[in-house]
């Protein structure tokens, strides 16, 4: 695609999110995928190239997820002309949908590929002609043979340096050009070093290079390097693959249904709210919005982890990016676009491919002053060695410069946290910053909101209190009535009670429904029926029915009370438990009354209770424990819990709560499954353990290796080998956390 | 041992000749999917197998 096409309006929404400025403009944030990094001084590079763009507010690159997100003054500049400061950086930039992404990571797949084979096909042959040299005795082999041998291998490690070894030639010139340093320029110094030195043993034997080659060591070298990028490259591939048929599953197009009911393909981004819109089996939903028509099955897996199908029937809400499985259904659009619940979720697992964790940023900190460590002892090495034994000294030279791996260091922290990222947002736990995994691991208190995130939103009737006695059948038969009633209104405690009772069969006439008070209606034999508060049915405040909420009564004569309670979530009382288990303290923080908070706790086994407390009184709590030194973690789900969550140190919401919490909260519990919690805090604690061990792995690696080579032990061969492969351990061990 | 004198600049032509195969098999697609091809059959739609088949 030419850069210009970017700044179509359509095209530049397929990756870009608008917003409104301060001043009255928009900023746009883009979303721009990079190719030709190789490492974790690339993304320094491109974001200063971006910064230097007037108009350019904010620009993050991601080294492990090869993409950008920009933030763009509208007003100042062009999509167009970030993609050309980057292509000037020596990179090339495509907008982040799927489409161009395949394209661009096939022509990589087979680049990289076609290097490869290259190298290690050359590489192989130049070893065949390396071999008289190793088993000869003195003297056997001819000099001109000699000179024919050496003369093939030269031949057949030309393609190797020109067009395998190109990517580090690249990498080592723009590091150089913007005076950094990246781990392509030990490497490429390396390369150069052996070859101008075999090549000059070749042709001039006995001058000032000596008569030894190194073409088999520098090819085998190249080719194990290439190797080592080949597996990381694919392993990358297949995660950019999970996240985009994650991201790419909204239909195109629609089915709308007019007025009339005739049927209508329109694109899925034409959408209004209230539309009426077909879905036929097999089709995702392209909105959020509730069934009007027909029963089915949804797979909602992809948002909440959850892989039972969930039965939906008219009037359940249906999920943007579900699928549709049993049969064909009609839906009414609630929200569509970027306010459905899907879109918020991309956009999360967007940020947080795209931010830089802390523990990252000091990582590449550490990368500059190794590599120029690096370089200083190999000078020192080589003047040393010139002096104990000058034949050796280009061999200890490029060993030195090979062996030194600062890309194990770099990749120890980002691979295992985005690995363990990965496998959260699979079992339905979206984390906006990388940073959560060290909180969630390390988390000392946990507060929790009551409404909402212990307890669902909706109430339960838990008993029905007789004003006069009678028997229990006589008792069920009333609740059967009230529920029939009940299933008039759409208020709350309705709700209740029709989940309570199996409702009478009952034909109601003259059915009316008084805002706030409650229900009247006339059954078949003209009596007169009232559902609802006290005041509607004239019931007495007697000390036997004072937790009743609501009353049922026949021609003024009050029969029933029933009392209703706060419905547990499911499996909050084991994750309760599994958390103290695990030695974290739980702390309820409620809006609501002290009594029904201190009845959830107890109900859950919870120590510490308290109720009435405004946002500022959970904050105050929170800061507390954190003055105390302690570190505190906040689970939540409404608006008035956005500042708690951003003051917490580690902060989740629930998927259903509020989009204020869920964009103050590091991040989302989308399935509302407290256990997965627990979950998340054990892969957590797996994933600090496993960066713990990649960090010792590469400075053990590094602090053997470096004295055998400094030493003079250890072959340009082998030193290629240990380098690719102390990167792989690195890659590897932290892929265990994404099964 | 003279027929070294031959054999060795043949192999690096041979070398070079064997490297363009490759590159036109990478360049046209033969290694982007190795897994497909072998669950194609497995398939119940009758799409074609390649544009050679029909004939």
């Amino acid at each position: 695609m030419s850069s210009t096409a970017l700044d179509d309006p359509l095209e530049l929404d397929e990756f870009t999110r608008w917003e409104k400025a301060d001043g009255g403009g928009r900023v746009a944030e883009s979303s721009l995928r990079i190719g030709g990094m190789h490492c974790a001084a690339c993304a320094g590079t491109i974001e200063h190239a971006l910064r230097q763009v007037h108009g350019v507010l904010e620009a993050r690159v991601s080294a492990s997820a090869q993409c950008a997100t920009v933030r763009w003054d509208a007003s100042l500049t062009r999509a167009s002309a970030l993609a050309r400061a980057i292509e000037q950086a020596g990179y090339q930039a495509a907008p982040d949908t799927a489409a161009a992404a395949r394209a661009m990571r096939q022509a990589e797949a087979r680049t990289a590929l076609w290097r490869l084979f290259v190298a290690a096909f050359c590489a192989m042959q130049v070893m065949m002609l390396a071999t008289p040299a190793y088993v000869s005795a003195p003297g056997e082999l001819a000099p001109d043979l000699k000179r024919l041998l050496d003369w093939g291998g030269w031949l057949l490690s030309l393609p190797v340096l020109c067009f395998s070894a190109q990517p580090f030639f690249a990498g080592a010139w723009r590091a150089l050009r913007l005076r950094r340093i990246g781990m392509d320029v030990p490497v490429a110094l390396g390369i150069a070093v052996a070859f101008i030195a075999s090549s000059g043993a070749a042709f001039d034997p006995g001058g000032r290079f000596g008569s030894e080659v190194y073409f088999d060591s520098l090819t085998m070298f190249i080719s194990f390097l290439l190797g080592g990028r080949f597996l990381e490259m694919r392993a990358r591939h297949r995660a950019e693959v999970s996240l985009e048929d994650a991201t790419a599953r909204l239909p195109q197009t629609v089915m709308r249904l007019d007025a009339d009911g005739a049927v209508e393909m329109v694109s899925a981004k034409r959408l209004r709210v209230g539309d009426l819109v077909r879905v036929p089996v097999g089709q995702a939903f392209a909105a959020d919005g509730s069934l009007i028509d027909g029963a089915t099955r949804a797979d909602e897996s992809l948002l909440t982890g959850e892989s039972r199908p969930v039965a939906k029937g008219p009037g359940d809400n249906v999920v943007a990016g579900s699928l549709n499985l049993q049969s064909p259904v009609v839906m009414r659009v609630e929200r569509s676009g970027g306010d459905t619940r899907y879109e918020a979720i991309v956009a999360l697992m967007r940020a947080a491919r795209s931010q830089r964790p802390e523990m990252l940023a000091s990582a590449d900190r550490w990368a500059a002053p190794f590599l120029w460590a690096v370089l200083l002892l190999a000078a020192t090495s080589a003047a040393l060695w010139s002096v104990v034994d000058p034949s050796r000294v280009v061999w200890v030279l490029v060993s030195v410069l090979i062996v030194t791996c600062p890309c194990a260091l770099s990749l120890a922290a980002p691979s295992a946290l985005l690995a363990a990222a990965g496998a959260l947002g699979r079992s339905g736990v979206l984390l906006r910053r990388l940073d959560a995994l060290q909180g969630l691991a390390t988390m000392q208190v946990l507060f929790v909101d009551k409404t909402g995130t212990l307890t669902e939103g909706r109430l339960r009737c838990v008993e029905a209190l007789p004003l006069a006695p009678m028997s229990a059948a006589e008792a069920g038969r009333l609740q059967g009535i009230a529920a029939s009633l009940a299933a008039w209104s759409t208020h709350p405690l309705s709700t209740a009670l029709r989940e309570a009772a199996a409702p009478a069969a009952s034909s109601w006439r003259e059915v009316h429904e008084e805002a706030g008070q409650g229900l009247e209606a006339v059954d078949a034999d003209g009596a007169r029926w009232r559902l609802g508060s006290a005041a509607w049915t004239g019931a007495p405040a007697t000390s036997g029915t004072r937790s009743a909420r609501a009353w049922l009564a026949r021609d003024g004569i009050v029969l029933l009370g029933f009392s209703f309670d706060e419905r547990l979530r499911e499996g909050a009382a084991e994750a309760v438990r599994a958390l103290q288990a695990d030695g974290v303290e739980l702390r309820l923080l409620s809006g609501d009354g002290k009594a029904q908070a201190q009845a959830v706790a107890a109900a859950l086994g919870l120590v510490s209770a308290a109720g009435d407390l405004t946002p500022d009184d959970k904050l105050a709590a929170v800061r507390a424990e954190q003055q105390r030194g302690r570190i505190v973690a906040m689970l939540g789900d409404g608006i008035n819990d956005g500042p708690v969550l951003a003051r917490a140190d580690v902060s989740l919401a629930m998927g259903e709560g509020a989009l204020v919490a869920r964009s103050q909260a590091d991040g989302v519990l989308v399935s509302n499954r407290l256990g997965d919690i627990v979950q998340a805090r054990a892969l957590a604690k797996r994933s600090l353990r496993i960066v713990r061990q990649n960090f010792a792995w590469a400075a053990l690696y590094n602090a053997t290796c470096v004295p055998l080579a400094l030493a003079g032990w250890l072959p340009p061969w082998a030193a290629g080998l240990g380098m690719a492969s102390s990167s792989l351990v690195v890659v590897m061990n932290s892929l265990r956390l994404a099964r | 041992m003279d027929i070294l004198y031959l054999l060795i600049p043949l192999t690096a032509v041979l070398v070079l000749g064997i490297l363009g195969v490759f590159a036109w098999a990478v360049h046209h697609g033969q290694f982007d999917d190795l897994e497909q091809h072998g669950a194609q059959i497995l398939e119940t739609d009758d799409t074609r197998l390649d544009r050679y088949q029909s004939r």
